[in-house]
């Protein structure tokens, strides 16, 4: 099946029982209409999504697997990071219908067709999506939130822990020369 | 005592920081009534929830010193916050607690409660739990074992039967104001849990 | 269904604080009497943004919240971060190494399933099986902190290996405990699985529709539970799975009593693992390779799909490295997150509204898993 599917596409072999092909953003939907139909990988079983900001694009995996669930076949596509958009494979796999709904909040990319797009995990949510690099954690929480002030003894660690080691090497060096 | 509001640590810490105790008799023998049979509110919102079953089974029994589970705030006195607090959670921690009755308390379990914990930087959870409800006891840990939340609750049992802490619903009574600012913060001016974007009308 | 649903339909939220959910997650339910019409899931009560915190992180300072991903049984999250950076960086580790992974891992199988079935057993009103099996699984907590040191979550398994070696006499006091829970397992039966009570609740309830199953993309009791035979262990072996003797028990029927079932043959095939692993581990062998230092264990640019199986099902991470020290993209997909959203919603369409515990229990849905 494997040297089948060999014919149409590039396939790399990954690890024993893992593989992958890339193609382009405009042939998702013949894609895995092809190979859900001709080969045996008939089950979707996650898509991800990695932000490659330095290249400007996010890399899609649909990860399908077969009937047998023992292989494994990544198809990654690349998209533009503004205004992304991708056509829906709700109506092939109902279970796509909670990934893309969640890679929408995380990325916010437009899956077209899926009507669904609403809230997964966060709740009213005014900043950019998350998961995307440009948002800065630390940045939004040092902005919304007070830490607890620390104590009174506090030390910072690498200053004492300078400290500490050169006071040992001066020990040791005078032991070394009273013996 | 100063004015204004102190740091919780070294007033729950600190011994000189407790109430001289006011009560006459008869409050003292419902305070002992009182912390002698405390109910949980059966609401799991985060990883502690994991280390609740064994301490309210067989092998640690907390049901011997009078700690029972139940289901409704109505009924319930105290409230286990059990682990960190993502926003959507503390909407709804913030409503059981106003729902409960007064005399109530709330333990807050594991030390993402105390400084924010391992998710520090996490842009979905809250660092303080006592900005925005009272919290009685501290539990640290990660997590803690069942025989430390047996103490916890051996000591709030102490507390509540000499009266040594102000309670916190009294706080939470007359200092709304402050609660409700910092409340207000981070969820703007709908504090109620709201489920616009997704709510399905009858009729759909 | 009822004709004039206007007015007489009711909306309800077997929510976030109730005594029969399992976790912090909520069913929005629309109701006819009490028969339901419509069911919907709201998760995000516990998402603190995994996926953006190990991204600011190395990777021994990743490892330690990569286990808090999953609550009940923290281990599969901790291996298939570990076997993920192995597989990026080229790392082989020692087969004795592989086997205490095992070991480590059908122990925590063990004490999911005993948690399920406290879960189970009080939705449906039998409050004695989870005193018993609670106390049951807290033996193995014991054996897990003589190990490792935590009750909860270990942080044992490191890219390399493990982290520290077996103390003396474990292997003998695991034996121990194997022994003693053979013999009480007749009792959970007479108790629980055989109980008429559990049985007259079960039968017939929660059905999964067979011809979607595999194309749906379900996973773990969902299939065994209608007569398909899938395991990762099996069909995608990883560790030395494919060196030990087990077998994957299925039964008809796809309710919520044929997953119990299964549920309840899976403990004697992890029991039978364990005791092979005892006879068969290698005594010499490194626990842990020489890897690079903190901050110069660089992750190659390239990416990886990893997948093992946990007591509800296939887990899968995939992680992409990108050349420094950080992960660049590590996403976790949870079986719960198909049967809460899909399965679930489907199923719960003409229930009663008090099975909808024992259904969510059968499932087994995780909510911090689908959510991070």
């Amino acid at each position: 099946m494997i040297d089948s599917l060999a014919k149409h596409y590039e396939i790399e072999k990954k690890a024993e029982r893992l593989f992958k092909i890339r193609i382009d953003q405009n042939e998702l939907l013949r894609t895995i209409n092809f190979i859900g139909s001709s080969s045996n990988f008939m089950t979707l079983s996650q898509i991800t999504c990695a932000d490659w900001i330095e290249d400007e694009v996010f890399t899609l995996n649909y990860i399908l697997t077969t009937e047998q669930r023992n292989k494994n076949l990544m198809i990654a596509l690349d998209i533009p990071r503004d205004k992304s958009k991708l056509p829906t494979i709700l109506h092939l796999f109902p279970q796509a219908e909670v990934m893309e709904r969640d890679l929408h909040e995380m990325y916010g990319i437009d899956f077209i067709g899926n009507a669904t797009l609403y809230d997964f995990a966060l709740e009213n949510w005014k900043e950019i999506p998350p998961l995307r690099r440009e948002f800065d954690t630390l940045a939004y929480v040092n902005e919304q939130f007070e830490f607890r002030a620390g104590r009174e003894d506090n030390k910072d660690v690498k200053a004492e822990t300078k400290r500490r080691r050169a006071e040992a090497k001066k020990l040791k060096a005078k032991m070394e020369a009273k013996k | 005592m100063e004015e204004g509001f102190i740091d919780y640590q070294k007033v729950l810490d600190n011994e000189e920081h407790a109430i001289k105790s006011t009560q006459s008799v008869i409050q003292k023998a419902v305070d002992w009534f009182r912390s002698k049979s405390m109910f949980v509110l059966a609401y799991g919102t985060g990883c502690g929830a994991i280390e609740m079953p064994p301490t309210f089974t067989s092998r640690y029994d907390i049901e011997r010193i009078g700690v029972v589970g139940v289901a409704t705030p109505r009924q319930a006195d105290i409230l286990i916050v059990s682990g960190y607090c993502s926003y959507k959670t503390l909407k709804r921690v913030i409503r059981s607690y106003e729902q409960m009755n007064e005399p109530k308390y709330v333990i807050a379990l594991g030390s993402c409660t105390i400084n924010g914990g391992m998710y520090w930087d996490s842009y979905n959870t809250i660092k303080k739990l006592e900005d925005y409800i009272p919290v009685d006891m501290y539990v640290n840990g990660c997590m803690p074992r069942p025989e430390a939340l047996i103490e916890g609750f051996v000591k709030l049992q102490a507390n509540i039967k000499d009266a040594k802490r102000e309670a916190g619903y009294i706080k939470y009574r007359e200092n709304n104001a402050f609660y409700k600012t910092n409340q207000k913060k981070i969820f703007g001016d709908n504090i109620e849990p709201t489920y616009e974007a997704n709510f399905v009308g009858m009729n759909q | 269904m009822i004709e004039n649903k206007e007015n007489r339909v009711i909306k309800i939220f077997h929510g976030p604080q109730h005594p029969g959910i399992t976790g912090n997650m909520s069913v929005e339910l629309d109701l006819v009497g009490e028969t339901i019409q419509k069911a919907r899931t709201h998760v995000g009560y516990l998402h603190r943004g995994f996926e953006k915190l190990v991204e600011r992180r190395t990777i021994i300072q990743a490892f330690t919240i990569v286990c808090r991903i999953c609550v009940p049984e923290p281990d599969p999250n901790e291996e298939n971060f570990a076997r993920a950076i192995e597989g990026l960086a080229g790392i082989e580790i020692s087969q004795r190494a592989k086997y205490i992974r095992v070991m480590v891992l059908e122990m925590a199988r063990i004490g999911a399933q005993m948690l399920w079935m406290g879960g189970q057993s009080g939705s449906v009103g039998l409050g004695t099986v989870a005193q018993w099996s609670i106390y049951d699984r807290d033996l193995i907590l014991d054996l897990f902190e003589e190990l490792t040191g935590g009750r909860v979550y270990h942080m044992y398994i490191y890219p390399g290996g493990v982290r520290r070696e077996l103390p003396d006499g474990f292997l003998d006091r695991l034996e121990q405990f194997l022994d003693y829970l053979e013999e009480r397992l007749p009792k959970y039966d007479n108790i629980f699985f055989d109980n008429s009570t559990f049985k007259k609740r079960a039968i017939g309830v929660g059905v999964i529709n067979q011809d979607e199953a595999l194309k749906y993309g379900y996973v773990g009791q969902a299939l065994r539970g209608c007569g398909i035979k899938r395991d990762v262990r099996k069909d995608n072996p990883y560790l030395v799975y494919d060196e030990l003797d087990f077998d994957i028990p299925t039964f008809d029927g796809g309710d919520v009593y044929a997953r119990a079932l299964v549920r309840r043959q899976e403990i004697r095939e992890s029991i039978k693992i364990l005791r092979q692993v005892i006879k068969q581990m290698p005594t010499e062998g490194d626990i842990m390779q020489k890897i690079p230092k903190h901050r110069k264990f660089k992750i190659p640019k390239d990416d990886i799909l990893v997948s093992s199986e946990s007591a509800r099902g296939e887990y899968n991470y995939y992680m992409a490295g990108d050349g420094s020290e950080k992960i660049r993209r590590m996403q976790v997909k949870g079986p719960s997150l198909i049967h809460g959203f899909t399965l679930l919603e489907n199923m719960l369409k003409g229930e009663e509204l008090s099975n909808v515990a024992m259904i969510m229990n059968s499932l087994g849905i995780c909510p911090p898993e689908i959510e991070r």
